[in-house]
């Protein structure tokens, strides 16, 4: 089963390492170009306000347990309020606002720029590589797999008898394509939009929801449990003062 | 690129030496996952070409493949003087995170690795 194919220096010098240069540099030119194209959306007034209550009700359930028990519940009654909360929003705003972010055309055009500086370079690629570098054998990957993936990975190849292990370049692309990001990652810092699955299940999640988030705090802010931890503090720093000074 | 001696330089202390309720630095803690998510990556590359350079093919190739991570958690631990309270939350985040997510960047370079050193 394991007849060793000798393959052509060649296709090394040709095939693996050029696909391999122009899918990182296909990287870093559509990192820079995003950054290039990214638009300044002027922000809604109405939206950061809102963003900065959640924000404050997120530091009050944060460290709630730092101040006395009457300061927390006047402060959460503050946020949760049936009347004047802040928190509490009318159920008859809730399809205005979903409404308003779907139609809003900064950032459907914003979604669109990001998806399509995503997928026409490897649209692209993808067509090059097809064009370019079919029938034959590109690489060897190291371990073996079932008959199954023949088609997936073989797909210039004709002959059945080769072993499976042989790709052809569609594969090399591909693996290329999936290899790379944490090469992206390293070298480009964490601001890198080539993380296209990651991202993709982002979009899938989007719908932002102002009011959602808001009953959502209420809600988490309204089961806090309130365990005052500053009297514990005294004996903490008679230990630290303990440790030092012995 | 974070080089490997610099990343544990830059970690900070997240919490408090003795808390009853530990609090974390929510800054610190980013940070401090960042560098290990950078170090895996890092290693995880490196012990791609290796693999390849070596020879490994299949089961032994993913099990060079553990062998670094375990390696790499190893390595942060000692790093952080294996007081992880003080640096991360918990155990898991140091030892578990990103453990598959640096397989596919070592399987390409292993790949790549492996070819070039054998077949050609």
């Amino acid at each position: 089963m394991a007849e060793d194919l000798v393959l052509d220096t060649a296709i090394r010098d040709w095939v693996l390492i050029p696909l391999s240069v122009v899918m990182v540099l296909i990287g870093i030119l559509r990192y820079f170009v995003s950054k290039l194209m990214r638009s300044y959306q002027s922000p809604d007034a109405k939206v950061v306000k809102e963003g900065q209550v959640v924000i404050r009700a997120r530091s009050l359930r944060a460290a709630a347990n730092f101040i006395p028990l009457k300061s927390f519940r006047a402060r959460r009654a503050y946020f949760s309020n049936e009347e004047n909360g802040l928190l509490y929003v009318p159920k008859g705003q809730v399809p205005n606002a979903q409404a308003q972010m779907f139609s809003d055309p900064n950032m459907a055009m914003d979604m669109m720029k990001k998806n399509l500086s995503m997928i026409i370079p490897q649209t692209l690629t993808f067509a090059w590589v097809n064009f370019f570098f079919s029938g034959f054998v590109a690489a060897k990957i190291p371990f073996p797999l079932t008959q199954r993936f023949r088609s997936m990975l073989q797909n210039g190849i004709d002959l059945s008898t080769v072993d499976v292990s042989y790709v052809s370049s569609r594969s090399w692309y591909f693996l290329n394509l999936f290899g790379l990001r944490g090469l992206f990652s390293l070298i480009l810092g964490e601001e890198n939009a080539t993380d296209d699955t990651q991202r993709m299940m982002q979009m899938s999640g989007f719908g932002f929801d102002p009011t959602k988030s808001l009953s959502a705090e209420k809600d988490s802010l309204d089961i806090v449990q309130h365990e005052w931890a500053l009297p514990k503090f005294e004996q903490r720093a008679e230990e630290v003062l303990r440790r030092l000074v012995s | 690129m974070v080089g490997h001696e610099d990343s544990g330089a830059s970690k900070k202390k997240s919490t408090d030496s003795s808390n009853d309720l530990p609090t974390f630095n929510a800054e610190n803690l980013q940070n401090n996952t960042k560098i290990i998510y950078y170090s895996r990556t890092f290693l995880s590359i490196i012990g791609g070409v290796i693999a390849g350079i070596l020879g490994y093919t299949g089961l032994t190739g993913f099990v060079f493949y553990f062998l670094i991570m375990a390696i790499t958690s190893l390595g942060l631990a000692a790093k952080a003087k294996f007081s992880i309270h003080s640096y991360f939350d918990c155990w898991n985040r140091l030892l578990l995170d990103g453990f598959l997510g640096g397989l596919l960047s070592y399987v390409l370079f292993w790949t790549f690795a492996y070819d070039i050193v054998h077949i050609f």
